[in-house]
Formats: structure tokens, C-alpha cells, sequence
């Protein structure tokens, strides 16, 4: 009995260690991003201090505003996700379901790009866009981040795709419709919640892409999470302004990520169980 | 019904062959065509293409700081690759960077999961916390780690190294320090991954396998070594594999966090060959060393798939 309630207690203890372990850095982030800088550089570290909006209503209103660079981090992950989807819901409707010839080398050629090293891409892609000037430009770095965005979203949507039941193409076909017309009245509602977990990830995936917009970005399009190395530098550390700026970067992708949770680790598990194979 | 057979033709089954089903057929094909069209222009474009050009620029001398000197050099770029101690430096920094994350996560997650699988509470809380190191951008977790985390004196690592007994330590300025911190801070950001996907398919394991263990009188030990590990190896062989590609070419964490220093000391081949080719200008090079990542990504992970076929 006592050797059973120990076991409970040492298990509660370490759940709640790692729960701790996990959401430390973010908790602590955010208080910091509440405090003043004397009270972030404060020895032993505080937790309890007067909260203030001081460091939120600087980085977003102050000189040096990173208001423009949320924006920019909306447009690249909205056009990104906009035109990935676009190109990505027929190609993995036509690789579950269409018969043609060369179909296998077409699906391995999607698994094979997700392979190169994103380093590899951006070398010729920098000499590319800066002869055609297209360094500093939302169309130069939503078109790079196809690279990563397209083959994920084909091979997540194809395992969504799969699940839809032959017979209701067939049913439809048979009442006279046309292939498009049943992909699109049929097939794509039957898929919705793969097509919006999918939607998550690739925004979730541009939002957060560091390497390729370090290169590409400049004065006009720079992401926040580039943006951020501004607050800083050799000389000195805007402490409560950086925390601020992290949360501010943070938001959406938490937000999105505890909203859609379920669906998430679904997305997450579909490739990792599935492709796993039960054979 | 002639239209049934028609579309059991064009649709699944090898219905006989008619001129009308070649027809179909051949409809069929061009429908596909049209819809991957788009993709596979893009795909073409932004990954085929860079790969061709990157092995080509990788046989240039191509310095942006020294244009004059730039011109065809054939395999040179490979030959001084292969006697750059950096290079070699670098890419056992990559192996034992991505060995300890990836052995870190599956170890750490498999033992989370099979530790939250029996709670008959609280899960819940670990399913929304585990979600969070998961979706932030590795370039924000490695700036809040490299300055609320590890800062000396008031960093709450530091802090709880004082209090431990253990010292004020300099966690990003000594190299060993350093390279612990970068696989702790990888490690914590992605644990969690193998946690959820390793929780998920756990949960799909069917009951009476462990019922029946059970009446055997088999041991948790032996139920886990038994039953449990080999049902679970798909899925532990899928996460060490997904780990594996994208902790080999991990970068925004390292670069927001050491910056591949002090030194080389936590510099992977993915931060040299950046750093070749936008800090120190020298693109040939870089494109060199991008290659041999690739042809190291290649080899890894051929060994992995061998692993995941083998029985």
C-alpha cells in the first residue's frame, strides 16, 4: 500500500517537473516581457513585481517599431500558405487517387526534395534573385519557401486524401458529374479538416523560417523573428523589449497550436504512424 | 449498365480494355497531368533546379569579397575540402549534435509516454504544454534561452547553478558548456515531438495483447521489452528518422544562440557552409560544403530506411 502511494507520489513528481521543464522558458518570457529592464537584470530573479505594458507599447509604437515586421511575417506566411495550398490540393488528390503512368517516381520525387538541405537551396537562390532583383521582395521569399511548404503539405494532404471512400467518387461520377466538379463538391469537403490542418502547419512552418529570410530579407521585408536580433547587439541588450518582442512573435504560433491541438498531433502522428507501416 | 463498367474502369478495378477505356484512360492522364503541373513546376523550380546549380557553382571559384579571382576550378573546392580541419571539426560537430538530440528525444519521450499513458489525470495538461515547444520558431526559443535562460548571473539556469553549489559558469563562452547548452535547448524544444507521436501510437496498441501478458504473469519489464517496444518500433524508427533530418540540418537555434562558437565549438556542416558563403563571402566554397551535406544527409539516412525495412 505505502509502496503503491510512493509510486503515485514519484510519478506526480516527475509529470510535474517536466511540465514545469517545458513551460518555464515561456512563462518566464512573458513575465519578463512585463517587467522593466532593472527588474528583468534583478539578482536573485524576481517574481513578484509591479507588471507594466512599458516594453509592449514601445516595441510596437516606440522609434524602431516592429509593427511593419509583424506585418511582413503575415503577408510572407498568408501568401505563402495561400499559393502552397493551391498548387498542393490537386497535386495530392491526383497522387491518391488518379491513375497515370510514372505516379511512384512522382511521390518519391516529393519525399526526395523534403530531403535537401535548406543551406543547399538558398546558395544558387541568392544568386538568382539578387541578379533579378528580387532580394527584399515578398515574392522572392514566399517562392523560396515553397520549397519546404510544398512537399509537406502534398504528403500530408495525400494521406488525408486516401481516406476518402472510393465509392463516393463513384457515386458521384455515376450521377453525371465531371472530375472536377466531384473533386470539388465531393472530394475536398470530405477532406476539409486534413486541408485545415495542413493550412496550420504550412502557416506555422513560414512563420517561423529563419535561414531563408536571414538571407533574403532587407529594410522592406524583414520577418520578426529576424527582427529581433535588433534589440540585441555587442554593446547592450534591451532586455524587456526583447522579451516583449519573443511573446509578440510567440503569439500566433501558440495560439494556433492550442487551438488546433488535437489536430495537430493528428498531422504530426499521420506520417510517423502511417508511414511506419502496419504491413 | 454500360456506364458502371465504364467507371469501374477509369476509377479502380482493370476492368477489359475497350477503345472507349483507353479513351478514358487517357482522359484520366491528362486530368492528372493538369493537376500536378503547377506543384511539380514549382517543385522543379525551387528545389530541383538550386540542387543542379549548386553542384555547378560548387566547381567555381566564386568570392563576392574577391571577384577577380572567381573562375572554373574543376573538383578543387572538394580536394581542399577534404584537408580543411574545419570541415572535419564540423561535421562531428554535426553527428554528435544530432547522435544526442535525437537519442535524447526518443529516450526522454518514450519514457514521458509511457509514464502519462498510465495517468488516469492530467494528461491533458501535457497534451496543450507539450504543444508549445513544438510550434515556436527555433529562432525565438534559441533567443530566449540564450538571454532569460543562460545568461550568466541572472539567467535562471545560472541562478540555480549557484544555489546547486555548482558555480556561476560561463554557459555559451566554454566550449563544452556551450555545446551541452545547444543540445539541451534543441532537445527541450523537440522532446515533445517524439512525446506526442510516440503517446498517439501508443494509445492505438491494442489491449488484449497485454490483457493476455498479464494472466501470463509477464512483468512490466517484460511486457514493455516484449510487447510494447517491438509494436512501437515503426513508430520510433519514423520519429528517429523525421528527427534526424532536421537536426542535421538545424540552424536557426545554433545561429541565434552561439553563433557556431566560441570558436567552431558548436559549429555544425549546415552553420560552416552558411557561414562560407554569407559571412565570409565565399559562395564556391560554401556550395562545396552544401554538397557534402547533402551527400552525408543521403548517407544517413539510406542506413536509417535500411534500419526500417530490416526486421
Amino acid at each position: 500500500m505505502t509502496a503503491k502511494r510512493l509510486r503515485v507520489a514519484a510519478l506526480l513528481a516527475i509529470s510535474f517537473v517536466f511540465l514545469l521543464a517545458w513551460a518555464f522558458p515561456i512563462i518566464w518570457s512573458v513575465l519578463n516581457s512585463l517587467k522593466t529592464d532593472s527588474d528583468v537584470l534583478a539578482y536573485p530573479p524576481k517574481l513578484v513585481f509591479s507588471p507594466t505594458l512599458d516594453a509592449y507599447r514601445d516595441v510596437l509604437f516606440g522609434s524602431g517599431s516592429i509593427l511593419p515586421n509583424l506585418v511582413s511575417s503575415i503577408i510572407i506566411s498568408v501568401g505563402t500558405t495561400v499559393v502552397t495550398m493551391l498548387m498542393a490540393v490537386p497535386a495530392a488528390y491526383a497522387l491518391a487517387r488518379l491513375r497515370f503512368r510514372g505516379k511512384k517516381f512522382a511521390g518519391f520525387y516529393v519525399l526526395a526534395t523534403q530531403m535537401l538541405p535548406p543551406v543547399g537551396i538558398i546558395i544558387p537562390y541568392f544568386l538568382v534573385l539578387r541578379n533579378i532583383g528580387w532580394i527584399d521582395t515578398y515574392q522572392g521569399i514566399i517562392l523560396i519557401y515553397l520549397s519546404f511548404s510544398l512537399p509537406f503539405a502534398i504528403w500530408l494532404l495525400v494521406s488525408y486524401f486516401e481516406d476518402v471512400p472510393f465509392e463516393m467518387e463513384e457515386a458521384a461520377y455515376l450521377d453525371g458529374a465531371s472530375r472536377l466538379r466531384t473533386l470539388w463538391r465531393i472530394i475536398i469537403p470530405q477532406v476539409r479538416g486534413g486541408i485545415a490542418v495542413t493550412v496550420v502547419f504550412v502557416f506555422l512552418n513560414a512563420w517561423n523560417e529563419f535561414l531563408f529570410a536571414v538571407v533574403l530579407s532587407g529594410n522592406t521585408v524583414r520577418p520578426v523573428t529576424v527582427a529581433m536580433f535588433n534589440f540585441v547587439s555587442v554593446e547592450q541588450t534591451l532586455w524587456a523589449k526583447l522579451a516583449a518582442v519573443s511573446v509578440l512573435a510567440m503569439l500566433p504560433v501558440v495560439v494556433l497550436g492550442v487551438v488546433a491541438q488535437k489536430h495537430i498531433v493528428k498531422g504530426l502522428t499521420v506520417g510517423a504512424v502511417k508511414g511506419g507501416g502496419r504491413r | 449498365m454500360a456506364s458502371s463498367a465504364v467507371t469501374s474502369a477509369e476509377i479502380g478495378s482493370d476492368a477489359p480494355r475497350s477503345d472507349f477505356g483507353r479513351v478514358l484512360a487517357q482522359r484520366e492522364r491528362r486530368f492528372a497531368a493538369a493537376l500536378l503541373a503547377p506543384a511539380f513546376l514549382a517543385l522543379l523550380a525551387t528545389t530541383t533546379f538550386p540542387l543542379i546549380f549548386l553542384i555547378w557553382t560548387s566547381a567555381f571559384r566564386m568570392d563576392l569579397a574577391m571577384p577577380f579571382t572567381n573562375g572554373f576550378v574543376g573538383f578543387e573546392n572538394y580536394q581542399v575540402l577534404l584537408s580543411d580541419e574545419r570541415f572535419w571539426s564540423s561535421l562531428l560537430v554535426s553527428l554528435i549534435y544530432t547522435g544526442s538530440t535525437v537519442a535524447l528525444q526518443v529516450v526522454i519521450g518514450l519514457a514521458l509516454a509511457l509514464l502519462v499513458m498510465d495517468m488516469k489525470r492530467g494528461q491533458g495538461w501535457f497534451r496543450v504544454i507539450a504543444i508549445l515547444p513544438v510550434v515556436l520558431s527555433p529562432a525565438v526559443v534559441g533567443m530566449i534561452w540564450r538571454t532569460f535562460m543562460l545568461a550568466p548571473e541572472f539567467g535562471i539556469v545560472d541562478f540555480l547553478a549557484i544555489n546547486a553549489g555548482l558555480g556561476g559558469k560561463n554557459w555559451l563562452g566554454d566550449p563544452l558548456l556551450a555545446m551541452v547548452s545547444v543540445i539541451v535547448i534543441h532537445t527541450w524544444q523537440w522532446t515533445p515531438f517524439a512525446f506526442m507521436v510516440l503517446l498517439a501510437s501508443l494509445a492505438s496498441l491494442p489491449e488484449d495483447i497485454y490483457e493476455a501478458a498479464r494472466l501470463d504473469r509477464a512483468t512490466a519489464w517484460q511486457r514493455f521489452r516484449r510487447i510494447t517496444l517491438p509494436l512501437l518500433r515503426p513508430a520510433i524508427v519514423m520519429v528517429v528518422i523525421m528527427r534526424t533530418m532536421v537536426a542535421l540540418t538545424a540552424f536557426a537555434a545554433i545561429f541565434t544562440v552561439t553563433a557556431g562558437g566560441p570558436g567552431t565549438a558548436t559549429e555544425i556542416l549546415n552553420l560552416y557552409a552558411y557561414r562560407k558563403s554569407f559571412t565570409e563571402l565565399s559562395i564556391g566554397y560554401g556550395s562545396a560544403l552544401a554538397v557534402a551535406l547533402l551527400i552525408v544527409t543521403i548517407i544517413i539516412s539510406g542506413v536509417l530506411f535500411a534500419m526500417r525495412r530490416a526486421k
